[in-house]
């Protein structure tokens, strides 16, 4: 009887996959957390307290990094380390090596967040690490792609499955990024203080190429993978066409890279390269709605799972959610909309309809299918699943339409004109209006967190049954052991 | 071998490799020529490295993640125009280790703040920014009057920087040559070997935070806030030169 | 053919060159993929890699 768990215990190395996914929690809760309290001192600025470390520009880095990095970072380690070890049939590779990438990374993440409340940044978005910290990253981050590579190579059948392509091209696009970002020199060498080696246009092309890729493949590419492998698995059907999966990998990882400048529109970049990036961004909507239609009609003709089902309810949300973001960002990429858009909380908007309704519904959504399987037992509460997702939806649509009408009022308010000519607000009017909305924002970042501790409750809750599942089976055995024995 | 897609379906290596070629194209054509063609940052006088006292300020912006709600690039609307001043030249943040462009506004840009305000209102807005305007959402500042400016390793700084481009000098020819470019009373200002004792000068002469007994982080600060956009003189240039590098 | 040479090697004619270079790969994946019976029947048939351990599971299952 407990034969069966041994050889699975001995097959698949899952210790390290429940403490990347178990990390991953602790650091959404802690990152969504930070982000709320920062979304409520632009709502009211008091709530900085004057205190250095937790004032918003100190602050949000620490949420950023721990979302992005932490919650993302940890759930992409676990579910590639899952779905690597599963379509391949083959044991993780190495033991030490996949422990070192575990306590190295949340290191690298403890020590950054410590830093940027204490001022140790690089001040270059999404990239604030300073220059030790970028060292221990790459370092995990080759021991990762080593692992990952290993375990590749010792599948027990030909072909590589397509969510591995994904978390493949992930690992290497991001160590790409990572290196040629963060190219800077110590003032010296015991000093935490760098200057980035380029300046001015070049390093704001660098830093931007740096940025949306990190989306593009940190956030969309690898959450990518994790679609292709949890949305068959959790609709007990294959992903509606492989052929499209292949045609979109390739389109996606060519595209992508070329549309950084679209941040940089109406900047001091020169014109062709911004032009250029937009229409990569146009063309992108293509391979991007690809993988959405691909993940959506795997559930063609079982409708009814979405009914029945919370988990693919979390996966279907997820992925509906990613082909809105993926079409409104080509929308805003354009030069027209961009010069309202820019600067203002409708990229806030959109950055998070990606991040919360794409990276971590179908995050949440793959980890309630593995986390069961792990420990080999079943969900405590399929009800709790439910109000997670009705929580977290709120929160999403709360989140976007706020960030909508403040993103979208403010861009009108500041090129408003007067019957003279002349500016028909100040910039500090658009301040005031902005009050409700990002009230209403940090009230939607507020339902967002309260859906994920009721996951971490839930997972908790899973997790101690599991336990007391198998203390009774062993119990059980050592009963039978001593009957024998006597 | 036959070629195949299947070849790179069952080859992790070949699947690695093609996948690099597919993502490093995009990043090469556009960085890359950045770095070459003529006129990506354009020709223009007055723009020069940040003196010391100014590059301790900048370090003091990028600590306190300033960037993360006020840009310094001004796009050329006639909005942005009337608001915050000419379009940003990409030469007037031709020495900026990292740059500050920033990606949003919660606060109005700063690309051009620099002689907007006097020193006063900037001691004032930066401990306590609703004092002055009451509806700012910005945090208060207060320790940046209270920290004493570390100067200390201000020499070391500039030396990184000058290893990645900046033009301070360390060398008699090097100074020769910043006498050249910026005159004399600047080059002395960018010479690494005299770095604390400009610095304490240029905080002694200006009197940023308006307390003459100490050095601290706000004297850095608003000296950088107040050279911020003040380097080019645009009525030197008709708007058809700028127009050219766009 | 030398006029085709000599305008391919001017640099600013490098721009459509790339388009038609990069267009043509596209179109050639295109054609790899969503052609032939037997390379249908290959591609497609991998779709089924992620439950291909369930065979495994199922047989635990029922030896308990």
């Amino acid at each position: 009887m407990a034969h069966g768990s041994s050889v699975a215990v001995e097959q698949y190395n899952y210790d390290i996959v429940k403490k990347f996914a178990i990390m991953a929690l602790v650091w959404g809760v802690f990152g969504m957390s930070v982000g709320t309290w920062i979304a409520s001192e632009l709502a009211f600025p008091v709530l900085n307290f004057d205190i250095p470390q937790i004032t918003f520009g100190r602050f949000r880095p620490v949420h950023t990094t721990s979302v992005i990095f932490g919650f993302g970072g940890n759930a992409l380690f676990a579910t590639s380390y899952y779905v690597v070890q599963r379509t391949c049939q083959t044991r993780l590779y190495g033991d030490l090596l996949p422990k070192f990438t575990f306590w190295g990374w949340q290191l690298a993440l403890l020590l950054g967040v410590v830093g940027y409340m204490n001022g140790v940044t690089q001040a270059r978005e999404y990239a604030e690490f300073e220059w030790p910290v970028d060292l221990l990253i790459t370092v995990v981050w080759v021991a990762y792609a080593v692992v990952f590579v290993q375990t590749l190579r010792r599948r027990s059948q030909p072909h590589i499955y397509v969510a591995n392509w994904f978390y493949m091209a992930f690992i290497l696009a991001t160590a790409l990024l990572h290196i040629f970002n963060n190219l800077a020199v110590p003032v010296d060498l015991f000093s935490t203080k760098s200057y980035s080696l380029f300046s001015g246009v070049q390093d704001a092309m660098t830093q931007w190429w740096y940025g949306h890729n990190a989306v593009g493949f940190f956030l969309t590419a690898a959450f990518l993978g994790m679609m292709y492998y949890f949305v068959p698995k959790q609709a007990g059907r294959p992903i509606y066409s492989y052929r499209l999966s292949i045609v979109h990998f390739w389109a996606l990882s060519f595209m992508y890279m070329w549309v950084g400048a679209h941040h940089l529109h109406w900047t001091a970049l020169p014109d062709w390269t911004s032009s250029l990036a937009a229409t990569f961004s146009i063309m992108l909507l293509m391979p991007s709605w690809g993988g959405m239609i691909n993940g959506i009609m795997t559930l063609s003709g079982a409708w009814d799972k979405l009914r029945s089902d919370p988990i693919m309810l979390f996966l279907i949300a997820s992925l509906s959610f990613y082909g809105m973001s993926t079409f409104e960002g080509p929308l805003m990429s354009l030069k027209s909309v961009n010069a309202l858009s820019h600067y203002t909380d409708w990229t806030v908007g959109h950055v998070h309809s990606g991040a919360l309704g794409w990276v971590a519904l179908v995050s949440f959504g793959s980890m309630y299918h593995m986390i069961p399987r792990l420990y080999d037992t079943k969900l405590w509460s399929q009800r709790l699943v439910y109000a997670h997702f009705w929580l977290a939806t709120i929160g999403i649509v709360l989140y976007i339409t706020s960030m909508w009408v403040s993103g979208i009022g403010q861009g009108l308010m500041l090129r408003a004109f007067d019957d003279f000519g002349n500016l028909a607000y100040t910039f500090i009017e658009t301040v005031t209006f902005m009050h409700w909305p990002l009230v209403a924002r940090a009230l939607g970042g507020a339902f967002f967190v309260s859906g994920i501790l009721v996951m971490v409750f839930n997972i908790t809750m899973t997790i101690r049954t599991a336990r007391q599942e198998q203390a009774a089976i062993e119990a059980k055995i050592a009963a039978k052991l001593a009957r024998a024995g006597a | 071998m036959k070629f195949s897609h299947e070849s790179i379906e069952i080859n992790a290596g070949l699947l690695i490799v093609l996948t690099l070629v597919a993502i490093s194209i995009g990043g090469l054509v556009e960085i890359v020529p950045l770095f070459y063609i003529p006129g990506t940052v354009e020709k223009v006088d007055g723009v020069r490295p940040y003196t010391p006292l100014e590059q301790a300020g900048r370090d003091i912006y990028t600590r306190e993640g300033c960037y993360l709600c006020h840009s310094q690039m001004i796009r050329p609307f006639r909005d942005e125009k009337l608001r915050f001043g000419h379009y940003s030249l990409a030469a007037e943040s031709q020495y900026d280790h990292p740059f500050q462009w920033g990606s949003k506004r919660t606060g109005p840009d700063l690309a051009r703040v620099g002689k907007k305000y006097s020193n006063a209102w900037h001691v004032q807005h930066l401990k306590a920014p609703r004092s002055v305007v009451p509806e700012s959402i910005m945090p208060n500042y207060p320790w940046l009057a209270e920290n004493d400016l570390d100067y200390s390793d201000i020499a070391d700084r500039m030396r990184a920087l000058k290893k990645v481009g900046v033009p301070y000098s360390e060398t008699e020819a090097e100074y020769q040559a910043n006498v050249k470019k910026f005159g004399k009373a600047m080059a002395d200002q960018l010479n690494i070997n005299l770095a604390g004792e400009n610095l304490l000068a240029q905080a002694e002469a200006g009197n940023y935070d308006g307390n003459r007994s100490r050095l601290s982080e706000l004297d850095a600060l608003i000296a950088y806030l107040q050279v911020l956009g003040t380097m080019v003189d645009f009525k030197k240039y008709d708007e058809g030169y700028f127009a050219e590098f766009r | 053919m030398t006029e085709l040479l000599a305008w391919l090697g001017q640099p600013e004619h490098s721009k459509p060159l790339a388009l038609v270079i990069f267009f043509l790969i596209f179109v050639g994946i295109l054609v790899y993929v969503f052609t032939g019976k037997g390379r249908k029947q290959r591609l497609e048939s991998y779709k089924y890699i992620p439950f291909a351990d369930d065979e495994r599971e199922q047989k635990e299952t029922d030896n308990e």
